[in-house]
């Protein structure tokens, strides 16, 4: 079904009369507030992967981890497996959070840049590899599980992750692919 | 955009096409082979989408066989390797009391995967043979697995944090196996499927009177 985008109040949003999937969402999406997210998103992403996420006690002897070492450490055991993980939890959620900044900072000074289709479209793209509420979940699953093995410290990294993680899901959820689109027209 | 879409109707039947990238629409003719809009490709359907999704899918079940059988992780104790399968990770969460655990991890690696290898399998199937099953179910099908999908990541991002955790010259350390690049694969050609499947097709599928006649009832 293809049909013309209506007219709509913010925080609305126009569903298929097909499928009823949503088709498009008018959301709270304004550049320069969205810049304020991605910057500060971006500041905590460096204590975020890099502070010990957890620490373990075993045998007398104290072991820090923090997100990116759990990647790189099985690169050549198994390097696909180590991409993926890398790709999913550190580079995705960077990434897109760098690419909305660059496409904000460009609306919100209404600069009209040749790259901004190119930015627009590998955002899209990256919203679906970005799985930084996965990566918590699975730390949930890890804790749980390293607690039969030794006694175990929640570090530094993790509350900067878990604010990471709720500025990401903030960005994602205002973030309107379409409207960025409309936006870039209109300059 | 010369020509304004009216709701109710499809783009087929209104001679429009929707660019993928940027969601704007345009006339489909045969020379507009690109977006107005945003200057990407552009046409009516996705290209070869289910020849795409069939590729992908067979992947996946060639896959996800060694992805079950084989360890996942090693685990090296005093010198010992215990080898553990997904399965036998799981067993060993129930016997020590983690019910909780042991589900999250069972729904995520082992239901998740064969759910939605099933799931796009009948999808993928129905739209080739024309099947007369409700459009609208199979596409929340579809979006159930398409939501659902992520999260099978979930047990390498485990893996990921027990091998960082427990290499680090101790007596306890833990390798990946075989089964965690099988699993990825699995993982990774499920992500691509389901994006490469058109759920336009769905309804370009279903038979032309049924299509006139839910055209009717909206």
């Amino acid at each position: 079904m293809t049909s013309a985008i209506p007219t709509m109040d913010t925080g609305h949003v126009a569903k298929c009369i097909r499928c009823e999937q949503v088709i498009y969402k008018k959301s709270w999406c304004n550049p320069s507030g969205l810049l304020a997210l991605c910057i500060t998103a971006l500041i905590i992403t460096i204590p975020a992967f890099n502070l010990p996420l957890i620490s373990i006690h075993l045998l007398g002897i104290t072991e820090e981890t923090n997100l990116i070492q759990g990647a790189i450490m099985m690169i050549d055991v198994a390097p696909l497996v180590s991409f993926v993980v890398l790709l999913c939890a550190v580079i995705a959620p960077t990434l897109l959070v760098l690419s909305i900044a660059i496409s904000s900072v460009s609306l919100a000074l209404n600069h009209k840049a040749i790259f901004l289709p190119k930015v627009f479209k590998v955002t899209r793209l990256l919203i679906h590899w970005s799985m930084l509420e996965v990566y918590m979940v699975s730390l949930m699953v890890a804790i749980f599980k390293l607690m039969n093995y030794a006694d175990l410290y929640i570090g530094s990294g993790f509350y900067f992750f878990v604010a990471l993680l709720l500025l990401n899901l903030t960005i994602i959820s205002n973030y309107s692919n379409h409207q960025y689109w409309e936006k870039y027209q209109s300059l | 955009m010369s020509k304004l879409a009216v709701a109710g109707k499809s783009g087929k039947q209104q001679g429009l096409q929707v660019c993928s990238i940027c969601g704007n629409y345009c006339e489909n003719k045969t020379d507009i082979k690109h977006c107005p809009t945003c200057n990407n490709d552009i046409s009516e359907r996705k290209n070869n989408s289910l020849q795409k999704t069939w590729a992908l899918l067979i992947t996946a079940i060639i896959f996800i066989i060694p992805a079950n059988v084989y360890p996942i992780t090693f685990l090296l104790k005093n010198n010992n390797l215990y080898p553990d399968t997904i399965m036998s990770g799981i067993i060993s969460l129930v016997d020590s009391d983690m019910q909780g655990i042991a589900l999250i991890v069972f729904i995520a690696s082992i239901a998740v995967p064969i759910l939605k290898i099933v799931a796009l399998v009948f999808i993928t199937l129905a739209v080739q043979l024309g099947w007369r099953f409700s459009a609208r179910r199979q596409l929340l099908i579809f979006s159930f697995v398409d939501w659902v999908g992520r999260w099978s990541i979930l047990d390498l991002f485990v893996i990921s944090i027990m091998v960082a955790v427990f290499d680090k010259g101790s007596l306890l350390s833990v390798y990946p196996g075989v089964a965690a690049t099988s699993f990825t694969v699995v993982v990774i050609a499920t992500l691509f499927a389901a994006n490469s499947f058109d759920t336009r097709l769905i309804w370009d599928a279903q038979r032309p009177e049924i299509n006139t006649k839910t055209q009717d009832k909206l």
